[in-house]
């Protein structure tokens, strides 16, 4: 038994995330006898990437403060002023830290004609969505699953989202969600096909799906080798985040909130968050395919200052603020475009958007046999 | 009959167009334009002729009743005072702010103000009597600043200023036009004597000659207020110019 345990401690230290600059007091609490494992398990780099970077800390923290700076920032653009009154001083900081105690403290109603295990299961089991693609997404030197097959498993968890979305939709039982659901289906169809091979052109560039040596690869970024697949896949990512002008589905004003019409309390704030996840995550995969993932950029003095310093989380920090870059240019999209009909989103996603994505794939397919890119 | 189309254009002006929609947006990301006035912290600059709440002048109101007869929705009604003259009450439930009483009285003494954010619990408290119009309601100001709105030729902009707005306003009196009662056909009076009744300067007067009564109006004394024009049931008084 103890040798097991010892061998698991010896597995975990070879394998530590290393931050120096909080090295004097982690070798403080290394010290104290169960605190030291426990530092010892949260500093293993899977462990570390599961539930700090980019998994559960940093994605909790950019749900509880994202929809405050989209708000914000929209507002601006908008000459509004956004989220105010509370914290004024901090300009409505923390409004959704507000927002999810007053769900929290608010009844679920489930109706009597809904089914009610798949209505309150659906919303909790979304999270699986969200937290399984983390652990596939290298940020920096961090990752929890280094795969050969990783994109692909990703994608697959990614997909999870609408059959979720279709699950609630289908549990509300009531033609206001059965109508949102379908909506939601009609460009779940329609973006996904495009998606995926916009996707598959950056594959066939890289020639890996490991998404740790893709990031590697990239000594040029991936957007600067093929705009047209980065183009077509953060269009994607605006149907698949089901936002402005997107936002077919939940369309505020004639549907109501689609599928999630029947919610409240808790399980809406939980649907609420649905779609910041599912950015969060593509913007993610964004960065890594074509914003070159947590390959930090050199600036003279602050990269030699910090550099050293932060260690493995240097390159994390980029990470996220690459990520971050990207889901505000997501959600600032609502700001330049109306919202489309659906009739317009299909034949966007099965109309240009397809047409953009094989061009992509061409593209990468002339470039990697042209002999420009050596794989 | 003709269809509304989606304007024809080439990929190269829906790029164009695009590109400028994109380049707003980061223009107004950094350096945005801000229509919202943060209400009870400070307050917009209103124009001097807002038609606000009504103020009312004891001492120019020659009880003509003008204000409650042109009023468009009812809401002013006369109500009789301790000395024996009529004057408005506004019910602010009614009211529609279009201020023809003010422009109708001809004493000047209605007026208007910039206060345009009273508050009532219900609405028998909305029916505003006389003496609540003399003295402008109690506002509780919370405002330190005034903001106003600028119009250039470039867009509109929001300057503040750190002073805080008088809500009332100067009433300028209105030009007066010397009006005169005058009897257009005497041959049809019937001598009822209405008019000398709801005249409140006593300018109509009757006098009985060999059983003929005979109504005479002095011109002097008429202040043209109109009254005998609207009450004559024979309708042969008219107002001229004095």
């Amino acid at each position: 038994m103890m040798e097991l345990i010892n061998t698991l401690i010896s597995t975990m230290m070879s394998n530590q995330v290393s931050i120096p600059l909080a090295e004097p007091i982690l070798e403080l609490l290394r010290d104290i006898p169960l605190v030291g494992e426990m530092i010892a398990l949260i500093l293993w780099r899977p462990i570390f990437a599961a539930l700090i970077c980019p998994g559960l800390t940093v994605g909790g923290i950019l749900l509880l403060f994202f929809p405050w700076i989209e708000r914000k920032l929209c507002g601006r653009i908008q000459w509004r002023v956004g989220p105010h009154e509370i914290v004024w001083w901090l300009g409505g900081l923390i409004q959704i830290l507000a927002d999810t105690l007053r769900f929290l403290f608010q009844e679920v109603i489930v109706h009597k004609d809904a089914h009610k295990h798949y209505f309150l299961q659906f919303p909790f089991l979304s999270f699986i969505a969200f937290l399984l693609p983390l652990l596939f997404i290298p940020a920096g030197n961090i990752v929890a699953i280094e795969s050969p097959y990783a994109i692909q498993i990703m994608l697959a968890l990614i997909c999870l989202f609408p059959v979720f979305i279709l699950g609630l939709g289908w549990a509300s039982n009531s033609r206001f969600s059965f109508i949102g659901t379908v909506r939601e289906a009609f460009m779940y169809f329609a973006y996904e096909v495009s998606f995926i091979i916009a996707i598959l052109a950056m594959i066939v560039l890289y020639g890996t799906s490991d998404m740790v040596s893709i990031v590697d690869k990239q000594s040029i970024w991936g957007i600067a080798l093929n705009p047209i697949a980065a183009l077509a896949f953060f269009i994607a990512a605006a149907m698949a985040t089901s936002r402005l002008p997107f936002e077919i589905a939940e369309a505020d004003q004639e549907v109501a909130a689609g599928p999630h019409v029947e919610y409240s309390g808790i399980a809406f704030g939980l649907i609420y968050v649905m779609c910041y996840e599912k950015a969060y995550v593509l913007s993610g995969l964004m960065t890594v395919l074509f914003l070159g993932g947590g390959s930090a950029p050199y600036i003279p003095v602050i990269t030699d200052l910090l550099a050293p310093l932060l260690g493995d989380l240097w390159g994390a920090m980029w990470f996220v603020l690459k990520t971050i870059i990207v889901m505000t240019t997501l959600f600032v999209l609502r700001t330049i475009y109306p919202r489309y009909r659906l009739d317009q989103g299909l034949s966007i996603g099965w109309g240009a958007m397809l047409g953009l994505s094989v061009i992509a794939l061409a593209l990468s397919l002339a470039l990697v046999a042209g002999g420009v890119i050596v794989i | 009959m003709k269809k509304v189309m989606v304007p024809d254009q080439s990929t190269g002006e829906k790029v164009i167009r695009h590109a400028a929609a994109i380049g707003v947006t980061m223009k107004e990301s950094v350096y945005p334009l801000t229509a919202t006035v943060f209400y009870p912290k400070e307050r917009k600059k209103m124009p001097d002729n807002l038609r606000g709440y009504l103020m009312f002048d004891l001492d120019k109101c020659i009880s003509c009743w003008q204000c409650a007869f042109i009023c468009p929705a009812n809401a002013i009604r006369m109500k009789e005072a301790p000395n024996n003259r009529y004057y408005p009450t506004v019910d602010y439930g009614k009211c529609i702010f279009c201020h023809f009483c003010i422009d109708s009285c001809s004493g000047g003494a209605l007026m208007s103000t910039k206060i345009h954010d009273v508050a009532y619990k219900d609405m028998d408290e909305m029916v505003t009597l006389t003496e609540e119009m003399i003295e402008p309601p109690e506002i509780i100001r919370e405002d330190k600043k005034t903001v106003e709105y600028v119009i250039d030729k470039k867009d509109l902009h929001l300057k503040r200023r750190k002073e805080v707005d008088t809500l009332l306003v100067e009433n300028i009196p209105p030009v007066e036009i010397p009006m005169v009662s005058q009897c257009v056909d005497r041959g049809s009076c019937l001598a009822c004597r209405v008019c000398e009744r709801v005249c409140e300067s006593g300018a109509v007067s009757s006098s009985t000659e060999n059983g003929i009564i005979r109504m005479k109006i002095d011109t002097e004394k008429c202040t043209g207020c109109g009254l005998c024009v609207k009450e004559c049931s024979m309708q042969i008084l008219r107002l001229v110019r004095k």
